[in-house]
């Protein structure tokens, strides 16, 4: 039980350095928005499902239940309205022009 | 019995046990004193709300009860693809090679619930975030393009969770 | 090693502020918003357990109403179409 529970925080832990790394050197406001959804969805999910295995069976995880459920449903959504917000304000999404080297994408941003 | 008045009171059940089944779940005990309270607010908030949570012109009651096995099935799926899928886009941040277009598609499904189901679960899968919906027809942005022919793309993004969705709402 | 996990929380929601502060549009800073509301959120639920306070999960599950609500009310604020959801 123990171990499994530090595999999922330590899942949630890289997936939370990889999505900060993403949000902070993608070029616009679309790809960013995968990076972020990659972050706080998987890594938050991985939290919640180490914080389950240690708080064990009791009140504690109807509440988690809950939390984790809303999250579910409220996260997906925020998203899709930040990415329709966007669109409408008529910001154009980047596109990749011929490439000259392969390592340019990371100089990006 | 009126057929509106039928259709009434299956929405305000509908409302009622899904208020009543977070209650019990936040709260997590079986006193007496605490169902009731439960129940009783749960009686009020519905009899206020049950014809938002529910439109009067929807179709039926099949349309908001979920067949059950088949939703976990779907969950499990949509956590195991959002691991996969986590991994790839990790891959891409430390590579830094994308190629992200906006591609077009319509989908099959009938009810509003399962669109926003499915519109939901594109956007949980990272590497795909649903831009807008309107009626059948989804614009999804893709960060690794592969094809932007609309029906391929349709067949990739949406794959098994329309055919999924399709049985577990009508 | 749920301490551990604070520390970590704590410091990944100062990096992320970042995008906050030096976003160049609206929308990148509204990215960098959400990024830190559910940071927040799990920050709270592992505070929560390991301290084993219950009242703290009540705080996280109306924090996320209030992040959600937020969001939506900062779009439809920005946007400045008024009367259609």
């Amino acid at each position: 039980m123990n171990v499994a529970a530090l595999v999922f925080l330590v899942l949630g832990a890289v997936f939370n350095i990889m999505g900060n790394l993403g949000v902070l050197i993608f070029p616009d406001v679309y790809t960013r928005l995968q990076a972020s959804s990659t972050c706080s969805t998987t890594s938050v999910l991985s939290f919640f499902i180490g914080c389950m295995l240690i708080a064990g069976w009791g009140p504690m995880t109807g509440r988690l239940l809950v939390i984790t459920i809303f999250f579910f449903i409220t996260n997906p959504i925020a998203a899709h309205i930040i990415a329709r917000f966007a669109r409408q304000t008529g910001i154009v999404p980047w596109r990749q022009s011929f490439r000259k080297d392969p390592e340019s994408g990371e100089q990006d941003g | 019995m009126d057929v509106r008045t039928r259709w009434a009171a299956v929405r305000f059940t509908i409302t009622f046990l899904s208020l009543l089944g977070g209650w019990l779940l936040f709260t997590w005990s079986l006193d007496v004193g605490s169902v009731l309270a439960g129940i009783a607010s749960s009686l009020l908030v519905s009899a206020l709300t049950y014809s938002f949570f529910i439109d009067e012109t929807e179709a039926g009651r099949r349309a908001h009860l979920p067949r059950v096995h088949v939703f976990l099935l779907f969950v499990c799926l949509l956590v195991f693809n959002m691991y996969v899928a986590s991994f790839r886009v990790l891959w891409k941040i430390v590579k830094g090679d994308i190629n992200p277009r906006v591609v077009h598609f319509r989908t099959r499904l009938k009810t509003d619930i399962a669109r926003v189901a499915l519109t939901s679960s594109i956007t949980l899968t990272p590497g795909t975030i649903t831009l807008d919906l309107t009626e059948d027809h989804l614009i999804v942005h893709w960060l690794d393009a592969q094809t932007t022919h609309s029906r391929y793309a349709g067949e990739l993004i949406k794959g098994m969770y329309e055919k999924l969705l399709k049985r577990v709402w009508l | 090693m749920l301490v551990y996990a604070m520390y970590f929380l704590v410091i990944s929601i100062l990096v992320s502020m970042a995008r906050v502060v030096i976003g160049p549009t609206v929308a990148d800073r509204m990215v960098g918003l959400n990024l830190v509301t559910a940071q927040t959120l799990a920050l709270l639920v592992v505070i929560s357990v390991s301290k084993e306070r219950l009242i703290l999960l009540d705080v996280a599950l109306v924090y996320d109403i209030f992040g959600f609500v937020g969001i939506l009310v900062m779009t439809r604020y920005f946007s400045g179409r008024r009367g259609e959801l």
